[in-house]
Parts: C-alpha cells; structure tokens; sequence
C-alpha cells in the first residue's frame, strides 16, 4: 500500500473527486469498458471489479524492490514488455456470490481517498450491477490502506452498509496495538490511524478469526504471513472447483511471481513474504488451482505455471459466457 | 444505473438482434427483475487504448467451439493437448474466440474485418454488433472496413439482418490477391475442399458495396496511418496491417495464428483452416519476428480478448504477453 500516497491524497482531497476518471468517462464517448468479470467457481459466481490504479514513477529506482539493483529490476520490466518509467499498481477486488452470501474481498482505496486514478470500485460495482448495501461479509486479506481505505467514504460512513467484516485474528492484534510502531517503517506507521479509523463505523459488526478456520461455508482462512504479520489468503471451494484468493502474497506478477524471492517495500517481512509466496503458489501450480489476486492485471484471474526459479501468471481465457 | 439502454441490454445479454424498440421496453424489466438476486452477466467486451493519437477499441465477438481432434494436421492429439494444458486451456475441445479491432484517426474510422454478423439466437458467436453499441461505436460512421482475407468469420458481418450493408458509409478496402482469388471461380478446383464455399460468400457478402470495394497492392497504404504486410498462407491474399503514429505502432495480425497459445508458442502446427499450410507457417515466422523484435503493440483476431499485447521470442517459437488492462484510456 502506498502510504505517502495517502498522506498526500488527504491533503488534495478536493482535487482527487474532480479527477475520477469514471466521472469523466460517463459523458465521454470514448470511455474504457466497465471493468468486471465474472466466472463460476462450482456453483458460486466470482465477480473481480476493477478500482483503478496508483502510478509509480521509475519504479526500479524508487526503492520499490528492496533487495535487488535497479538493473535487475529494469531488465525483468523489459522482459515482461512494461514501459521502465512507470508501472501502474493496479487494484482489483473479489466478489464472491455464494447464493446465499455476497462476500467481499478487501475493499479497494475508497472513492477520492488514495489516488485520483483509483477509488473506481463504486462505478463498476455499479456497472457489474453488485449493490454494496447487498455484501453481507467483508473478509479482509490485510490492513494496508490500499486495502481497507474503501471500507468507509472520505466522511468515514460506511461503504458496505449492512455488512460483517471479518479479520485476521493476527491482523487485527498487531495493528490494533500501537506499540508495534517501532516494528514498522516509518511510512507504513499511518497504518495503525488508518485501522483505528476504518474499522470504527462498524464497531459492534467486526469479527476476528483464526487462520484454518471457515469464513463463510466453502471458504477457508490460510495464513500467509510475512507481507503483513496476519496476511490471510482464502481458498473458496465449491463442488469440484476451486479459488484461491491470494491478497498481496505477490504483487505485480511480472516481478514477484517471476522472481519470488524479491522483496517488495511493502513486506513488513520480506524473507517470511518470500517463504510464504513460494509455497503458496508452489502448492497452487502443482494443484493448477484458478486465483485472483488483488495487484495482478485486471481482470486479475487465471492460473500460475513454474517457470524457471519461479513462476508465471496465466490469465484465464476470457468468456463471453460466465 | 445511469447506463445507456444499449449498455444495459448488452449486460442482460439481450441479442441485439432483437432490437426493434417496442420489444425492448418489454423486456427491459424482466432481465432487471432476474439479475436482482445474483448477477450472472457477463461484462460488454470491449477495450480501449491508445496508439500514439489514434484511438483503438478491440470489441469482442464471442467465440466458436469445435473438435480438438483434426484441428492441427500435422501433430498428434496428445501433443496438441499438452500444449492447450500448458497454458490451462480444456485439452476436449477447442475454443476460438474472435475479437474484431476498431481504430480511430484524426481522419477515419476504421474496422479490420467484419466479425460473424447476426447469428441464430444461442450461438456464441455474433456478439459484436451488441458490444459495439456498449462501446458507442455506430457502424454508421465507420469510414473504412479493412480486410485481412475473405474467411466467413471476417466477412460475414458485412451483411445486417436484412442482407443489406451493415456499414452503409463504408469503403471496402480488400487484399487486390485477395480478391482475386475468391472473385474468380475458376479457381475453385484449386481450393482445398472445405474452403469452396468461400466463392459463393464472397460474393454474397460484398455484394451491397458495389462501387466502394477498392483492392490494395502488396504493402500499400491503406488509409494514412495504416499500411498492409503481406502475409500469404492461410488464404491467398491474407493481409495483416501495420497501423503507425509517430514512433507508436500496432500492428494487427488477423490470423496470422489463431489462439496464440497454440500457434506462436508452435509456429510449427498448421491448423485445418490454412489454404497453403507451408506458406503460412513462413509469414507466421516472418511476421512474428517483426513484432517481437519491434516490440510492437499487437492484436489479434482470435486472441484471447481483450486481444491485445505483445510478442515475445521464446524457445523455438513465440509467446503472447497480453497487454496491461488499464482504466484511464
């Protein structure tokens, strides 16, 4: 989650509602497509909505990867055909329709809160025709901003009005404990004001769980610490089918997935992420299990093949035909 | 919902076939009334990006199931299998998805190619026509169709429901190899089999534009900003088309290969469809490495949607990298 951003964003909040390009884009005739997609896991409906995205000037040599020299990164930028002077951190949030449960996964940057190129969940929640008063769980993989921020507006009302929200026990003592705030870089330390101000319009209706413990019938809780000290990613099983929804175990997949044992910035532990991120997708390329995860491109579904010392994302086939 | 009616039937899946107003109204509510509980929609496919100032949309076209078993001629099921699994696509069967490319000039509107056109009620493919009206693209205002090559699932959307010009202000611009070809009969018996009814077709589906087909020579430029690469093989005048702005370039490879996943990572597999198999394998290495090796934006007829990325060199063969999905333009 880019923090500075948001401390930036909070001081140019006006601007940002200006700029939502899905505001724009309604009274353009050249407007980018409604970005949902839908396909069935057994018997349930996934719907990933697309919130837009946080551009990152130069990203091999803004520190972004920790342990690797701007060349390396550069070249494997190259490798994947992305442009080197910016890499676009894209958001895509998880919908899982169980027939009786609509369930959220994380929440997007909030509408003009973190950047004014994301926050675009509403619109195309809207367009994939997905009622946010109609979630009756909000299960949370982190609290980073980028993740949470959506959980209220900019008033801090609630977004999902009528749901449960549901975090890792993990998660929820290490951030909820601000005596932790020597643990974390500086710029992650508006983390623990961020929880504190995200979680509080829903007081009475959050609740913690244990990771190996069921959030909803079908979906499972499996640790994947490191990113975060509770990092959760959530295996969805239906019928035969399954889905594993992974967070921020990678983010961008043309470097972290390619390369797993880079560390991000962002991981509060990078050699933990590193361990977690090999035996999640090691488990998830050998089982050929479908994902979703939250910083892969939209529409940030599809499949994860070995490749070398690690791993390659294989967006799913795109159907007309859920 | 502040969505168009256009978009909203889109949504519902509403064929746009059935299009006439008074209908429309009538079953406006019932879709409503159906996804109220759990959406089960698909999104309009349709995508939007630039090329230097030009504006390109691919707009899908859904997509045709058929056998796997003699698809490619010249490689064993098993083989061919191995290959569909590497990339997680069903081993079964094989689906071919068409994605038609729409581009946008200071001075023209363009389409390459005409997707299937108005299909019976239940087929999955003929999509077009109801994602261009989510996209807001008015088959009215099309200046040019631009051909690759005369197969039915790129000319027959020439024709509406009625069998008349579905880009009535269109000028037709064809392969001159192409046209040559499937225009004279005579060459019928030197056809494989399965491809002679591309004569009959043909005829039929340009026949409303008389007087707007103009034929272009080997490499010629098209419109400003769009000039064809030969790329002779799976049909005789088969035709891709690189589109250029300044130092951005797409070029559009029509059926270069048809899915990527099999045919650039396997350049080598000729598939049932291709007139001169040998001939096609060539302009399928030659065309790709000009895209790998310019690094050039590509889309493709039957990529996967939104059909749009690059190409890479990898082992003996190629790999497609599908584009960024953004949502500023």
């Amino acid at each position: 989650m880019e923090r500075r951003t948001l401390l930036a964003a909070a001081a140019a909040t006006p601007l940002l509602a200006a700029a939502l390009p899905a505001r724009a884009h309604h009274n353009e005739g050249m407007a980018q497509a409604p970005s949902f997609y839908r396909f069935k896991v057994g018997s349930y409906v996934v719907t990933t909505v697309f919130d837009g995205f946080t551009p990152r000037q130069n990203p091999a040599r803004s520190g972004l990867i920790v342990n690797q020299p701007p060349e390396v990164v550069e070249q494997a930028m190259r490798d994947a055909l992305l442009p080197l002077e910016r890499m676009d951190n894209p958001f895509t949030v998880t919908f899982v329709d169980t027939g009786r449960e609509l369930i959220a996964f994380d929440t997007g940057t909030g509408a003009g809160q973190l950047s004014p190129t994301s926050g675009l969940l509403g619109h195309n929640l809207e367009e994939a025709g997905i009622d946010p008063a109609k979630v009756s769980k909000v299960v949370i993989s982190h609290f980073h901003g980028d993740h949470i921020t959506g959980l209220s507006t900019r008033e801090n009302v609630p977004v999902f009005a009528n749901a449960e929200v549901l975090v890792p026990a993990a998660e929820w003592a290490f951030w909820t404990d601000e005596t932790n705030s020597g643990r974390v870089p500086e710029f992650q330390r508006g983390t623990f004001a961020n929880v504190k101000r995200r979680f509080a319009p829903y007081q009475a209706r959050v609740r913690q769980f244990a990771w190996d413990s069921e959030v909803a019938p079908g979906v499972r809780a499996v640790a994947a610490a490191g990113h975060t000290p509770g990092h959760t990613v959530f295996q969805v099983a239906s019928a035969n089918d399954q889905l594993f929804i992974m967070g921020d175990t990678a983010s961008r997949p043309e470097l972290f997935l390619r390369n797993p044992g880079w560390f991000s910035m962002f991981d509060l532990d990078g050699p933990m992420a590193s361990e977690t991120r090999r035996r999640l997708f090691g488990r998830i390329a050998a089982e050929r299990a479908r994902l979703t995860a939250y910083h892969f491109p939209f529409p940030a579904n599809g499949y994860v093949a070995t490749w070398g010392e690690g791993f390659r994302f294989v967006p799913a086939d795109w159907s007309s035909v859920v | 919902m502040t969505l168009p009616l256009a978009r909203r039937l889109a949504l519902a899946g509403v064929p746009a076939l059935l299009a006439a107003p008074p209908l429309l109204r009538g079953l406006v509510p019932t879709a409503q009334a159906q996804t109220a509980p759990a959406p089960t929609t698909q999104a309009p496919g349709f995508y939007r990006f630039k090329v230097g100032n030009f504006t390109v949309t691919t707009v899908h076209d859904g997509f045709f199931e058929r056998p796997l078993e003699n698809f490619v001629r010249n490689a064993p099921l098993a083989d061919v299998q191995k290959i569909l699994a590497d990339s997680f696509l069903p081993t079964d069967r094989m689906r071919i998805p068409f994605t038609i490319t729409f581009v946008e000039t200071p001075t023209a509107l363009v389409v390459f190619d005409a997707g299937n056109g108005v299909t019976p009620a239940g087929a999955t493919q003929g999509r077009m026509i109801a994602n261009m009206a989510a996209a807001g693209i008015d088959p009215a205002k099309v200046t040019h169709v631009i051909h690759s090559h005369f197969h039915g699932d790129h000319i027959n959307g020439l024709l509406n429901g009625q069998g008349g010009a579905a880009f009535p202000n269109a000028e037709i611009i064809v392969p001159a190899a192409e046209w040559a070809w499937w225009s004279d009969t005579g060459n019928e018996t030197r056809s494989p089999e399965g491809q002679r009814g591309n004569f009959a077709n043909t005829a039929r589906r340009f026949g409303p534009y008389q007087g707007k087909v103009r034929q272009l020579a080997e490499g010629a430029e098209a419109v400003p900003g769009i000039r064809g690469i030969a790329a002779f093989g799976h049909t005789p005048g088969h035709t891709v088309y690189r589109v250029s702005d300044g130092s951005a370039q797409l070029i559009f490879l029509a059926d270069l290969t048809n899915r990527p996943e099999l045919f650039a990572v396997r350049p080598d597999y000729h598939a049932v469809f291709d007139f001169d198999p040998v001939a096609a394998e060539a302009s399928r290495r030659r065309v790709l490495d000009i895209a790998a090796a310019d690094r050039a934006r590509v889309t493709g007829y039957h990529f996967p949607f939104p059909a749009q990325g690059f190409i890479v060199k990898e082992g003996n063969g190629y790999r497609f990298v599908p584009g960024d999905w953004s949502s500023a333009v």
